[in-house]
Parts: structure tokens; C-alpha cells; sequence
């Protein structure tokens, strides 16, 4: 019984990008509804009552696309009032609206996943893909703050040598280009070393294996299934144009038959999937602590 | 699970994807899908170029000390991204492109998107962040000898590849939110994008003309002394 985020770094990816390629091409408004709801109850459950100016944020934004596009597009024929000479009609709004909605909710998922795929996760999945690329990155998120500690070392010692004062900004300004050029050289000098004992300890001879190991478990399997069934069902549904909607010259759309209805359903409940392990787990939990 | 560790797959990868995955999907936009449906092709084409360069890179032999050196220019990058309005990660992946090849300078700059994108937000953008400042890396290994002996020349080169990273950008940005391009909400977008694309265009000639020949001298320094 794991959270989410516990899940192998393979399964949250596939799941992600189900998701994404669903919110992200298909424009029926039911569908951005989803979309947006589903992972505004997402970052909740992750984040809790943090964040609130983040959402204050995505509200905004909201409002700024929705009303951006009746100020530029004219199509459509309920006009509800001209502005410049310029018509500002009915389903050019509500275009704006759904874009909105989607972009919106499409930016809530991407939250999400940059909250639960962590530097290590990624780096997993990279691995897999290429591992050369892979050790960069990792070397890279290494450098970062090796190259810190390293400048405040530069730093302690330019000033114990009384190289520059603080208070001045000319002055000061300088010494940190100094700093600044004496860690890339020293960066450049210490990567040949890094290079040369990685060669001697025979980096490139083997398979390079990643310090997080996953293994596929069974309910990462189950979630899988769970989830590429309902991609499938969502995705037929709009290949089948069940899940149909267009905006200009008239509003007008359906979700249509067995297939659509079904469709949309399962969109939503591959949404609400991970809300529901983590229900779950928080239920389960609770249960375990009360037995104590 | 798509594991590219066999070099067969690899140089499949890299004959199959220019040569017939990309020219398939761009006719098959244009015929099957409606045009609404551009958004898909584009996204395809970004990760597919993507993929190319990850297949060849990954069987050629770059050796670990350009490897090294290649991840010491993404973690500059990637730190030079907490600067506030003045972001040298274009003018850092045009010296790494120019000093170290262009492959490499490809490297640095989607590396650098991807890496700063896990603190700055991942988004559909990433693909074609880690493609722009790409393009922008390798085009300075293409230009290497020009851009290397004329300052001016290097200048204008980051001016250049500010807009043009802006524009790029601003391509996906209409997609995305229209479902499929309008170039009046293209001309919209770029005018809005105006005060970034100035900023782009700013740091790119300050940290050029700045860090241009300190680091080419710092970097040639290296190549000589270790044999890069």
C-alpha cells in the first residue's frame, strides 16, 4: 500500500501523458471541465491549504484567456456587443472560456506531476531512454550546489585577503565577476579530474545501474491496466467522434451513444485515480493508527 | 517501455524517424486530421527531433571529458536561471555550442530546459524549450569559426537567436491555446511578448559581450591543456 507518488517513475510517467494527451487535444468543453476539476482536487490533496497564491495565480490567468479571445477573433454570429467597430460575439466567449479551461486545467496536472516527479524519478525514466544523457543530467543537479559551496569558499577567501569590500557596489560587483570566473575555471579543472577517476573506475566498460531501484509490484501493474483501459475507452470515443464539439459558426456538440457517454466516464475516473490511492492510503493509515 | 539501449533499435531510430516517421506525420496532419489538430503534428515533430538526437548521441563516442564539461555548461545554465530578468542560459549554450561543438551545445541547452524546467514548472512547452535553445546551441557549432573570430558577429548571432527562440515559442503558445494557428493571434502573442523578447535579446548581447571571451578563453584553455 504505497501513495502515488511511490509508484515506479514508469507508471506515473504513462499515466501523465495519458492524461495530458487526452486534456491537451481534445477540446469538448465536458472534457475540460473534467480536466480542470480533477486536478484542481489533485493539488489540493497534495499541496493541502498551501499554495493559495498560486491559485489566486491560476484564476487570474483563467479570466486574462477567457476574455482574450472575443477581443481578437470575431467569428461566430450571436453578436453580443461591438467594441472598435469590432463585434464581440457569443461563441467566440465561450471558445475563450473552454481554451481557458483547458489550458488552466492542463497547467494544474503539470503542477502536479512536476510535484510528484522528482529529480531522482526523472533521472530514472532517462536512464531507461539514454543512459549518457541521463549521467549528464545527474551530474548537472551534482554541480549546482557543489559550485556553491565552492564560491563561498572563493568568496571567504577573497575577503580574509581583503580583495574587495562589501559596501561599495563598483567594488563589490567586480569581485563577484572575480568569484565568478576563478569557480568556472576551478569547474572546468575539477570535471577533467571527475572525467579521468570516472574513466579509471571503468565508466563506460557496463550497464550503468541508477541508485533509486523500482520494481514493477502488483499494483503498479493493476494501475497500469486500469489506466490504459480507460485511455483506450476515452480515446475511442473521440476517434469515433462520440465526444463532438464545435464552436463557430453556432455553438453545437454532443456526446453521443454508448461510446460517448462511456468515453467521457472513463476520462473521468483515470482522472480521479490517483485521488483515489490516496484516499486509500490516508483511510488505511488512519485505520492502522486507531488500532494501536 | 521504449529502452534505447540496443544499437540496432538506435540507428533504426535514427534512419526510420527523419527519413519517414516526421514526412508521414506532416502528411497525414494535412490529410486526416482537421486543422484543428496542428497542435499534435507539432508536438510530434518536437519530440521526434528529440529522440533523433538522443538516439545518435548516444552511440557516438564523446568521450567522459566532454560529457563532464558538457554537464558543468548545463549546471551554469541552469543556476544562471534564478537571475532575476536577465537569463544567460541562451548566451551559455551559444558558447558551449561554439567552443565545444555543436552537439554538444544541442545537449546543453535541452538539458538546461529540462533540469531548470523540474524547479521552474514542467509544461508541454518543455519539448520545444529543450528544442529552441537546442537549435540555437548547434547552429552556434555550425557558425563556430565566423562567430569565434568577430565579436560583433557573436553579438548579433545572441540578438538573433533571442528573437528568434521569442517567436518560436510564441508559434506553440497560438497553437496551443487556439487548437491551430491564426496569425492574428500570432501577431497578438508576439506583441504582448514584446518586453520578454526584449529581455531575451538584452541578456543575450550583455552576457555575450561579458562572458564571451573569458569563457571561449577559459574553455580553448581546456581543450589544449587536456586534449579535449
Amino acid at each position: 500500500m504505497r501513495s502515488f507518488s511511490e509508484y515506479d517513475p514508469v507508471v506515473i510517467a504513462v499515466f501523465f501523458v495519458t492524461v495530458l494527451s487526452v486534456a491537451m487535444f481534445c477540446g469538448h468543453p465536458i472534457i475540460a471541465a473534467i480536466t480542470l476539476f480533477t486536478g484542481v482536487i489533485y493539488n489540493i490533496v497534495l499541496n493541502g491549504r498551501q499554495h493559495m497564491k498560486s491559485h489566486l495565480f491560476f484564476l487570474i490567468l483563467f479570466i486574462v484567456l477567457a476574455a482574450a479571445n472575443p477581443l481578437v477573433s470575431h467569428n461566430g454570429v450571436t453578436v453580443l456587443f461591438v467594441m472598435n467597430h469590432n463585434p464581440v460575439t457569443l461563441e467566440a466567449l465561450l471558445y475563450g472560456i473552454n481554451s481557458a479551461a483547458m489550458i488552466v486545467g492542463v497547467l494544474y496536472w503539470f503542477r502536479n506531476f512536476t510535484r510528484i516527479m522528482t529529480s531522482d524519478k526523472l533521472l530514472h525514466i532517462f536512464g531507461r531512454l539514454s543512459p549518457k544523457l541521463s549521467l549528464v543530467l545527474s551530474m548537472a543537479l551534482r554541480f549546482v550546489p557543489l559550485f556553491k559551496g565552492q564560491a563561498e569558499k572563493v568568496h571567504d577567501a577573497q575577503r580574509a585577503m581583503g580583495a574587495y569590500k562589501d559596501d561599495n557596489i563598483v567594488d563589490d560587483i567586480r569581485g563577484n565577476m572575480r568569484i565568478f570566473s576563478i569557480i568556472v575555471t576551478w569547474a572546468l579543472e575539477n570535471g577533467i579530474i571527475t572525467a579521468d577517476s570516472m574513466e579509471a573506475r571503468g565508466y563506460g566498460t557496463g550497464r550503468r545501474t541508477s541508485f533509486t531501484r523500482y520494481r514493477l509490484r502488483g499494483e503498479d501493474i493493476v494501475f497500469l491496466a486500469a489506466d490504459l483501459i480507460l485511455f483506450g475507452a476515452a480515446i475511442a470515443a473521440i476517434v469515433t467522434d462520440s465526444v463532438e464539439f464545435t464552436f463557430y459558426p453556432v455553438v453545437r456538440g454532443s456526446i453521443s451513444g454508448i461510446a460517448g457517454a462511456a468515453g467521457t466516464a472513463a476520462y473521468g475516473i483515470m482522472l480521479l485515480m490517483p485521488v483515489i490511492v490516496e484516499a486509500e492510503v490516508r483511510i488505511r493509515w488512519k485505520y492502522l493508527q486507531s488500532g494501536i | 517501455m521504449i529502452v534505447i539501449r540496443s544499437k540496432e533499435l538506435r540507428s533504426f531510430i535514427k534512419v526510420v524517424v527523419p527519413f519517414a516517421a516526421v514526412p508521414a506525420l506532416v502528411t497525414a496532419g494535412a490529410l486526416v486530421f482537421d486543422h484543428n489538430k496542428h497542435i499534435i503534428i507539432s508536438m510530434g515533430v518536437a519530440i521526434m527531433a528529440l529522440l533523433v538526437f538522443a538516439s545518435g548521441y548516444e552511440r557516438k563516442n564523446t568521450g567522459t571529458r566532454r560529457e563532464v564539461i558538457a554537464a558543468i555548461m548545463t549546471a551554469l545554465c541552469f543556476a544562471g536561471r534564478f537571475i532575476p530578468l536577465l537569463k544567460p542560459v541562451a548566451a551559455l549554450t551559444i558558447i558551449s555550442g561554439i567552443y565545444l561543438g555543436g552537439e554538444t551545445g544541442f545537449l546543453v541547452g535541452a538539458m538546461s530546459a529540462v533540469l531548470s524546467n523540474i524547479y521552474f514548472g514542467q509544461g508541454p512547452w518543455t519539448a520545444f524549450q529543450m528544442l529552441a535553445w537546442g537549435l540555437i546551441g548547434l547552429i552556434a557549432g555550425y557558425l563556430s569559426e565566423p562567430l569565434k573570430k568577430s565579436r560583433i558577429l557573436l553579438i548579433v548571432y545572441g540578438a538573433v537567436s533571442g528573437i528568434a527562440y521569442s517567436f518560436i515559442m510564441d508559434i506553440w503558445t497560438v497553437l496551443w491555446y487556439n487548437r491551430g494557428f491564426s496569425i492574428k493571434l500570432y501577431l497578438a502573442a508576439l506583441q504582448t511578448a514584446i518586453p520578454y523578447t526584449l529581455s531575451y535579446v538584452l541578456s543575450n548581447v550583455l552576457f555575450l559581450y561579458l562572458l564571451g571571451k573569458p569563457f571561449g578563453e577559459k574553455l580553448q584553455r581546456i581543450k589544449v591543456k587536456y586534449g579535449v
